[in-house]
């Protein structure tokens, strides 16, 4: 990745950005998130096939440098996050440098080679495996069919269910849930600086690990993300219990897509759904 | 103690009248996610080559959420109510040593000022079936902090795997040594030879850290740099702290269970949530997130130690494997090792 360690050099000698957030290697052989403060560190940057870490999380955690942007390398869905964060007036265009990478997928699984079948779900449905916001572009696109998108299967399964059978694959689904709030945690999109799970005067959600608490948690958790998740599947990735997430959260974008024509974080230009009303939006979802 | 010859079948056979006799019994799924109910023999795993299940054992002592007590509202009359007593006689099989570790760990907090009654009554009513382990990979560090594949602390009963479905099952504990005498059928060929240990060795993970220099330098270094190095990273959710074996802080809250009754909830909570030390006041002494790692690293590897003189950790290197973004606490207490040898040069 020679490309993007000059790039990054060129970033810190330049004045061009203060920190990068960006991907490493460590010692044991892990692609993980890693932020560079100079030229030296600039050194240990990389991008793979492990690259599977949404960065865009840290824009809104970490502190902004006194002394200049936010470099940050990015993906495909990495962007998408970056533009729905614009959207949202939660960073400005002008705090943040772009490296964005053209993408060939990722694969979760740190001990697996990259194979076409193994690559995240989300990469089996992206469109934006060439970034479309961004400072400096880098990397090849190399030709290859997206696989087969498997999560639709059970997508289609979930939609031929009665509402009882559905309630009943939930109960069991967060059932297992722990309240790690990983999901929340490594969310791009989950940046209030107080989440209504810690909103206790009165109690809204139940923090218990029980039916009631847990079906709370991860239905409010989903609500908030109603035509906003950009896909990334980074809550589904973390979920120590393997809960699938994105279930509902894609399910929503889909409904987004089909009855207002818009998808987040495609276009920093354009208004949210959330934020703007329309008289001739459609309202015949609403049952 | 003595040890025995097993097989397979007779373990099965062990479990088969335990469920028989309504005994729960727990194993490891076979997704490896974590300890499941079995409702039958033969969904028992007694195997040492698998991955340590995502999620460790501790739920089966230590809930997530567990009911204190209920209360209700009858007019001006307040009446409270016990739960249902954790009565359960439960076996677990084929756990691993650095989940077995980490009971008597465990048992030392819920028994420091206060006896937690609720995990005295599980711990007292469970059996813990150990297996020798022969997994281990970048994340796992057992053997930094004195413990080893073969460690028997905290099981009851010990399986070494010697042939194919053939084990040898050391008495670890008087309470297993009670327990297993009431099955006449697992006690009858007695294993005589010894087991040579030392030529298990060379496969044991390599020691990652020394513990003591670790201990020193945390005594010594409570602001450093190393802290804000991680802490940046760190996206502060308590996945470490769910998945550990050892973790143990919790928050008590009340919830209502409709018009005029509610109950009194322990569930889980983790020193690495903001909230964790939010005063009422606003103030928080531990605001950001390197200072809360710093508070995980020091109760595990210094402040238990000297309260208790245990190592709040097993090594059985969970929280790196869940990590979302892959902070590798062995690698931290590596550096952190470096830092105190310098710091002697």
């Amino acid at each position: 990745m020679n490309q993007l360690i000059e790039s990054a050099k060129d970033i810190f000698q330049n004045n061009k950005a203060a920190i990068i957030i960006g991907y490493t290697k460590d010692k044991s052989g892990r692609t993980k998130p890693f932020i560079a403060h100079n030229s030296d560190e600039a050194e240990k940057l990389t991008f793979n096939h492990h690259a599977v870490n949404n960065l865009a999380v840290y824009l809104t955690r970490l502190e902004k440098p006194k002394d200049g942007k936010i470099g940050i390398v990015a993906k495909g869905c990495d962007i998408r996050a970056i533009n729905a964060l614009i959207q949202e007036n939660q960073i400005r265009r002008d705090d943040v440098l772009i490296i964005a990478m053209n993408c060939n997928g990722v694969v979760e699984n740190q001990n697996e080679e990259f194979s076409k079948e193994n690559t995240q779900i989300k990469c089996k449905y992206c469109q934006l495996r060439t970034p479309n916001n961004y400072d400096f572009l880098l990397g090849e696109l190399e030709d290859f069919e997206l696989p087969e998108d498997s999560q639709q299967e059970l997508m289609n399964k979930l939609e031929a269910m009665t509402p009882e059978e559905r309630w009943n694959f939930w109960e069991s689904q967060f059932g297992n849930c722990i309240k790690c709030y990983a999901c929340r945690q490594v969310c791009p999109l989950c940046y209030c600086e107080q989440c209504i799970v810690e909103k206790s005067m009165p109690q809204w959600i139940e923090t218990s690990s029980t039916t009631r608490g847990n079906f709370s948690w991860n239905l409010i958790r989903a609500f908030h993300q109603a035509g906003r998740c950009i896909g990334c599947h980074e809550c589904e990735r973390v979920c120590p219990m393997d809960i699938p997430l994105t279930l509902l959260t894609r399910k929503m974008g889909m409904i987004a897509m089909k009855e207002f024509n818009y998808k987040h974080g495609m276009n920093i230009n354009e208004p949210t759904l959330i934020g703007t009303y329309s008289t001739s939006d459609n309202e015949d979802f609403i049952k | 103690m003595k040890s025995f010859i097993v097989t397979r079948s007779q373990i099965n056979s062990l479990a088969a009248e335990l469920l028989s006799k309504n005994w729960s019994i727990f194993t490891q799924s076979e997704d490896r996610k974590r300890f499941k109910q079995c409702e039958s023999e033969s969904e028992i795993s007694v195997d040492g080559n698998g991955k340590p299940s995502d999620v460790s054992f501790k739920e089966l002592f230590f809930p997530k959420s567990e009911t204190l007590f209920y209360f209700n509202r009858d007019n001006e009359e307040l009446t409270l109510l016990d739960p249902a007593e954790p009565g359960t006689k439960t076996v677990i099989f084929g756990a691993k040593p650095c989940d077995a570790a980490s009971v008597p760990v465990l048992s030392k907090v819920f028994n420091w000022d206060y006896n937690d009654e609720f995990f005295n009554k599980r711990v007292e009513n469970t059996i813990v079936i150990s297996i020798a382990c022969s997994y281990s990979d970048e994340s796992c560090f057992c053997t930094s902090v004195g413990l080893s594949p073969f460690s028997e602390i905290g099981s009851d009963l010990f399986l070494i795997p010697t042939e194919k479905d053939s084990f040898i099952l050391k008495i670890v504990s008087e309470k297993g040594e009670k327990f297993i005498n009431e099955f006449p059928f697992m006690i009858q060929k007695e294993f005589e030879g010894t087991f040579d240990l030392e030529n298990q060795k060379a496969s044991f993970p390599k020691e990652k850290f020394d513990f003591a220099s670790v201990k020193e330098w945390l005594g010594k270094n409570f602001k450093d740099e190393i802290w804000n190095e991680v802490g940046e990273l760190c996206l502060g959710c308590a996945q470490c702290a769910y998945v550990c074996p050892t973790c143990h802080c919790f928050d008590i809250v009340d919830e209502n269970c409709g018009v005029s009754c509610g109950r009194r909830v322990k569930n889980w909570d983790s020193c690495q949530f903001g909230l964790f030390t939010k005063h009422a006041s606003g103030h928080n002494p531990r605001e950001d997130q390197s200072r809360r790692y710093r508070q995980r690293v020091n109760h595990k590897f210094n402040y238990y130690k000297q309260r208790f003189d245990e190592i709040l950790c097993t090594g059985c290197g969970r929280c790196t494997r869940g990590c979302p973004v892959s902070i590798d606490i062995a690698q931290v207490l590596e550096k952190i090792q470096c830092k105190q040898s310098a710091a002697i040069v």
